[in-house]
């Protein structure tokens, strides 16, 4: 009995904490709940991150790409086609999976490791670069301004507002995610990261393995990126950087390579943290650097690993070293 | 008895050297056939070739009937030739119920919207597909370690989850590449017995890279010798034990 009730009691907690979280908006101040949304876009990049990286196994940086893809589709088809804000959230969530489906080529080539991680990056890179310079489209260094609009009837300038939609997306991505992991899909993901050549012997198409889990992780993304666009109002080429990069990587890392609770509660740790050491000007960084460093000398499987040692119940499938 | 297998005239070229020169022979059902031959006489070159591995240069590998020569090794694969591998094909990271779950991928329904969705059946697929590769580890005993990570366990069972994992989509063709070198003798002994069950119950043609010739003898029905890319020799095993080229090229005896 107790077995079988393991997964009821699981998804009732996963279920739980979104509902729980629709009274958050009460209990906050402006700049708390800016803070909570900012958690929330930062779960899903992370999320999407920890995907290729920890599942897949490819050491690929083009997430920070798939972001700023994300948020640019977004302004762009907002602010210049005159689209409702809440419609480009799964068609930049497609724009994501497009650079996905770009960054898995040069995987699918053949690239691994060191060189797929380098020119990973020089794709990041490459696309600030657009941005900047694809003036009449990105607006380039000055970016591009969101129009204000409202939601039924509710102001979409409104933090609160703001977070119940982005609530919403990041509970069904993450559902959906979890999905996929649980499913043959999410094995074959594992089995390619553990032994490529053995997965193809078992009448696994590899090369789509990969594509697949590549346009995944840039559709979430994509969607983060679409929700970053509304929550700072304002893209700019400088919010897609090397910067935006290290620290997802960190997030990654400290909530558990491939672990989506991870993801979130690493998201939410280092979302908050800076917030924190703000007390502290001219220290900050070295605070910052200090406790990643110290989480992970403690927890090398990251933050997920100690919740999964306290209980059955946060254990994930595909969770492992 | 029919042919499953017939490879013929299958020949590799790597620029200017022929690890695989003309080689040509059948497998029927629920035969044991094994490939003998000294270091570098193209045993592996030969599985990779009919496997997908290695593209070849000339011949063709006709299953059924159908030619599967140059084709992807996932496809080779789902066509129902599978392979295990000499330094272990394990996910050790993934537990054992979990690998040969992966023997079941590409007949397990559900696409890529039905799973992300957790639409009913996809869930179901699952399920059934977790169920079948329980009976499946029963069969060979080894359903206690359905939950251990492949990476803890010995040799021995780790080569066994790998051949459950393989037949686990019941494939007529399975190639197994020194299924028991390094195996204690307990553990060799259950492995021949497995070999011996899979061909005589289920009827599966197995084709075997084995170096033991002890052990070659007391399973295999016919012996292919290979040596510097080449079939010498093809037969029976008292065929091959009286055969002057074998002893010579391979067993050493003048």
């Amino acid at each position: 009995m107790q077995v079988s009730s393991l997964p009821r009691l699981r998804r009732r907690l996963f279920w739980a904490v979104p509902v729980l979280l629709l009274a958050l908006p009460l209990l906050t101040n402006e700049y708390t709940q800016f803070v909570a949304n900012g958690m929330l876009i930062a779960a899903l990049v992370t999320l999407g991150f920890s995907l290729v990286i920890g599942n897949l196994g490819q050491l690929a940086f083009a997430n920070t790409a798939f972001f700023g893809l994300g948020a640019y589709a977004s302004a762009i088809l907002s602010a210049t086609l005159g689209l409702p804000w809440i419609v480009t959230i799964p068609l930049s969530g497609l724009v994501g999976a497009l650079g996905g489906f770009v960054a898995s080529s040069a995987a699918l080539r053949g690239i691994r490791a060191y060189y797929l991680a380098i020119i990973t990056l020089a794709f990041g890179e490459l696309m600030r670069w657009v941005y900047v310079h694809a003036r009449p489209v990105t607006g380039g260094t000055n970016g591009l301004a969101l129009p204000k609009e409202t939601l039924f009837g509710f102001s979409l300038s409104d933090d609160k507002v703001k977070f119940y939609v982005f609530l919403l997306v990041a509970v069904l991505l993450i559902k959906a995610t979890s999905n996929l992991l649980r499913s043959r899909l999410g094995r074959a993901i594992m089995a390619v990261r553990e032994n490529e050549v053995a997965t193809a012997s078992l009448g696994i198409p590899t090369a789509r393995i990969i594509l697949m889990t590549f346009a995944w992780s840039g559709f979430v993304t994509g969607c983060a990126g679409a929700l970053f666009a509304r929550h700072v109002g304002h893209v700019f080429p400088e919010s897609f950087g090397m910067i935006q990069l290290i620290s997802s990587f960190a997030m990654v890392l400290v909530g558990g390579l491939g672990s989506i609770l991870g993801a979130v509660l690493g998201a939410v740790l280092l979302t908050a943290l800076p917030e924190y050491l703000r007390a502290f000007p001219g220290l900050e960084e070295l605070f910052f650097g200090l406790i990643v460093g110290a989480v992970l000398l403690v927890l090398p499987m990251g933050l997920a690993s100690l919740l999964r040692r306290a209980s059955p119940l946060f254990s994930e499938r595909y969770y492992r070293e | 008895m029919s042919d499953l297998l017939q490879v013929s005239s299958l020949g590799v070229r790597f620029s200017g050297l022929t690890a695989l020169d003309d080689v040509s022979f059948t497998l029927r059902e629920g035969e044991v056939r094994a490939v003998i031959g000294p270091n570098g006489a193209g045993k592996t070159t030969l599985f990779n070739a009919i496997s997908g591995y290695v593209t070849p240069t000339s011949g063709a590998v006709l299953l059924q009937g159908r030619d599967l020569a140059g084709q992807s090794p996932h496809a080779i694969a789902e066509h129902g030739v599978r392979r295990t591998f000499q330094n272990g094909g394990l996910f050790p990271a993934l537990t054992v119920l979990e690998n040969v779950m992966t023997g079941l991928h590409a007949q397990t329904p559900g696409s890529f919207l039905d799973i992300v969705l957790g639409r009913r059946h996809a869930i179901e697929a699952e399920q059934a597909a977790r169920a079948q590769a329980h009976d499946l580890l029963k069969l060979m005993s080894m359903d206690h370690m359905a939950d251990h990570r492949a990476g803890d366990l010995s040799g021995g069972q780790q080569r066994i989850v790998e051949i459950v994992r393989t037949v686990a989509s019941d494939p007529p063709v399975l190639l197994l590449d020194e299924p028991a070198v390094g195996l204690s003798p307990v553990a060799r002994d259950q492995m021949l017995e497995i070999i011996r069950r899979l061909a005589g119950e289920k009827g599966v043609g197995i084709l075997l890279i084995e170096h033991a010739v002890e052990l070659v003898m007391s399973v295999a029905d016919r012996i292919l010798v290979m040596a510097a890319g080449k079939r010498i020799a093809d037969g029976t095993v008292p065929e091959i034990r009286e055969d002057r080229a074998v002893l010579e090229a391979y067993l050493g005896y003048a």
